[in-house]
């Protein structure tokens, strides 16, 4: 944890619902200013704890608190916690700039007012000139600002977001990305974002939060849980490593990221396992390429263009996979 | 154009000519000069329509079914509505039958619910009252009111009402400012059709209604008296009363659901 003040935390926090139980139990912190990214398989219990932060579900054990005030019984239109949807859920039948001004017309903030500051927030969101569009005559991008602008008008101390990059096209979500990360460093205010993407909560957050069946199984920052991920659940999950079963100290199973991984024809020094060469898959400027172990196990190894060349591989070769001893990383259990 | 395309559409005009000639007919005979519905016709008149609405008791019938209609269909939508909504919105035990109870009245023969309403509404002290009506008609209509708001909640994001309270509406504020801004094409046309069911219902009116005929009631009793052209001119007003209701009705679940 930093040393920036708490803004949110979740205190043995569980939810059930009748026989199932969405979030176990829940203990966590967030910072003010804070891009944090709470991601995990479906059904891990991320969206439930986005849901409780703004109020939508009240936890069944534990508190919540928001900037030190015990939040458990506060109704969600009570709370500064402004959701973007993963549907984006815009009004239909309110124009764009009806749209943005709606948070500030239930607060009661005078018409001369509301006007100018949702144009403020739709000029900065790059959406001049469409304030009298209806909705649905906006691209996917469009909506996703305007979902942001919406939010972000009542200029709240956080900002929920629920996977609101899922519906869009592959190139729109690295912008977006862009945009996210950009705005958040501006605004100077918390981000709760909760996607299954790892690339997403990777590129964007400060902290990733990785979720399992109703528990953190890991927070760090990206690279801590890239690099020295707890257990086989977080590994798995993070994906683009080797996990090596018990290779580790009193038995313990070690992971070490495909980039670490060096392929040679011959047997090198330090630690190496002989695997056959499955197939090969770009992955942007790199080449991530696929063995097999003569115990069926799958390794996976990152190699540049001119590498993957220089070794000739072809399907059914035999190559020795090597890493540096201070590459692996020992994982608990 | 294919034989079948042509073949289809010659069968989907004389559907229609099955469906609307008998309407036609009487409407062709309303401005025919002849006493009796004849052919060869003799010449355009509006005779009776003249002589149709010169008779006061036609009017008050128009007025009680008016009065009757409008009430009528505004609690059928309310009811419905609210009916719709709890669905929409709520998961509770027995949810099926709540639902199954609720669509019920139409599959009641009229003949028994017309009689179950007089039995009730007599011991009310409503029978042969305008009230009397209003309410049997109620409980015919709200069912028809329920479909349609059902229909159009069920196109509604389920995060819709949520973002609203999400972005500081209370929940009274945001079945106000979303909910119902969303649902009303399906209030307005659940309002048209309810009244045109309304305007046209006779049986459970001719139970009920008493000394404050509605229009088909009053139809009926010309109608029981002598064969009188006067019926056509009445029923052609009848008909295009409650298709006018029903297009706009129609035209508002079209255009929702291109939206």
């Amino acid at each position: 944890m930093t040393k920036q003040e708490t803004l949110v935390t979740f205190q043995g926090v569980r939810k059930q619902y009748d026989d199932f139980v969405a979030v176990k139990t829940l203990d966590l912190e967030i910072g003010r200013g804070e891009f944090v990214a709470i991601m995990g398989p479906s059904g891990c219990g991320k969206t439930t704890t986005l849901r409780m932060l703004a109020g939508l579900e009240s936890p069944t054990e534990g508190t919540i608190t928001i900037g030190g005030k015990v939040m458990n019984d506060v109704p969600a239109h009570e709370r500064d916690t402004p959701l973007v949807w993963q549907s984006l859920a815009l009004f239909p039948f309110l124009n764009v700039q009806e749209n943005v001004e709606f948070g500030l017309k239930m607060r009661g903030v005078p018409d001369f007012e509301r006007q100018p500051r949702a144009l403020m927030w739709l000029e900065r969101m790059g959406l001049k000139g469409f304030e009298k569009r209806r909705i649905d005559q906006l691209s996917g991008g469009q909506r996703q600002r305007v979902a942001l602008a919406r939010s972000l008008v009542t200029e709240p101390e956080m900002l929920l977001l629920d996977e609101p990059l899922s519906a869009l096209d592959a190139h729109l979500v690295i912008r977006m990305q862009g945009v996210l990360t950009k705005l958040q460093k501006e605004l100077g205010i918390t981000f709760v974002y909760v996607t299954h993407s790892q690339s997403e909560a990777f590129a964007m957050a400060d902290r990733v939060v990785i979720m399992g069946q109703g528990e953190v199984a890991q927070i760090g920052a990206p690279r801590d849980i890239f690099r020295a991920p707890r257990n086989r659940f977080v590994a798995e999950f993070v994906g683009r490593n080797n996990i090596f079963t018990g290779l580790g100290r009193e038995g313990r199973d070690i992971v070490v990221a495909a980039d670490r991984i060096s392929v040679t024809r011959d047997k090198p020094e330090g630690p190496a396992i002989k695997a056959e060469f499955l197939s090969e898959e770009f992955v942007g400027t790199a080449i991530l390429c696929y063995f097999e172990t003569p115990e069926g196990e799958e390794l996976k190894a990152q190699v540049t263009e001119e590498q993957l060349e220089a070794l000739g591989a072809e399907p059914g070769m035999a190559f020795w996979l090597g890493w540096a001893p201070e590459a692996a990383h020992e994982m608990e259990g | 154009m294919r034989l079948s395309d042509v073949l289809s559409r010659i069968y989907v005009l004389a559907l229609f000519l099955f469906v609307f000639l008998p309407i036609l007919t009487s409407v062709v005979f309303s401005f025919n000069s002849d006493r009796f519905p004849t052919v060869p016709l003799g010449h355009f008149t509006t005779h009776w329509y003249e002589t149709a609405f010169s008779r006061p008791e036609v009017w008050t019938a128009f007025g009680n079914s008016l009065i009757v209609a409008v009430c009528a269909a505004a609690l059928s939508t309310v009811l419905g509505f609210v009916t719709a909504y709890t669905d929409y919105r709520y998961g509770f035990r027995f949810k099926s039958a709540y639902l199954a109870l609720a669509l019920l009245p139409p599959t009641i023969p009229l003949v028994i619910m017309g009689l179950a309403m007089l039995a009730w509404l007599g011991r009310l002290g409503l029978s042969g009252t305008l009230p009397g009506i209003v309410i049997a008609h109620t409980v015919m209509g709200a069912p028809f009111a329920m479909a349609i708001c059902r229909m159009r909640l069920q196109q509604m994001d389920p995060s819709l009402e949520a973002a609203a309270w999400n972005l500081g509406a209370s929940p009274w504020r945001a079945m106000s400012a979303v909910v119902i801004p969303f649902t009303v094409p399906a209030l307005i046309s659940a309002f048209c059709l309810t009244a045109a069911v309304s305007f046209d219902e006779f049986i459970v009116a001719w139970f009920v209604s008493g000394l404050n005929k509605t229009v088909p009631v009053m139809i009926l009793e010309i109608l029981q008296g002598n064969v009188d052209p006067q019926i056509n001119a009445i029923g052609t007003v009848v008909f295009l009363t409650s298709m006018t209701l029903v297009i706009l009705a129609q035209l508002l679940i079209l255009r929702r659901s291109a939206a």
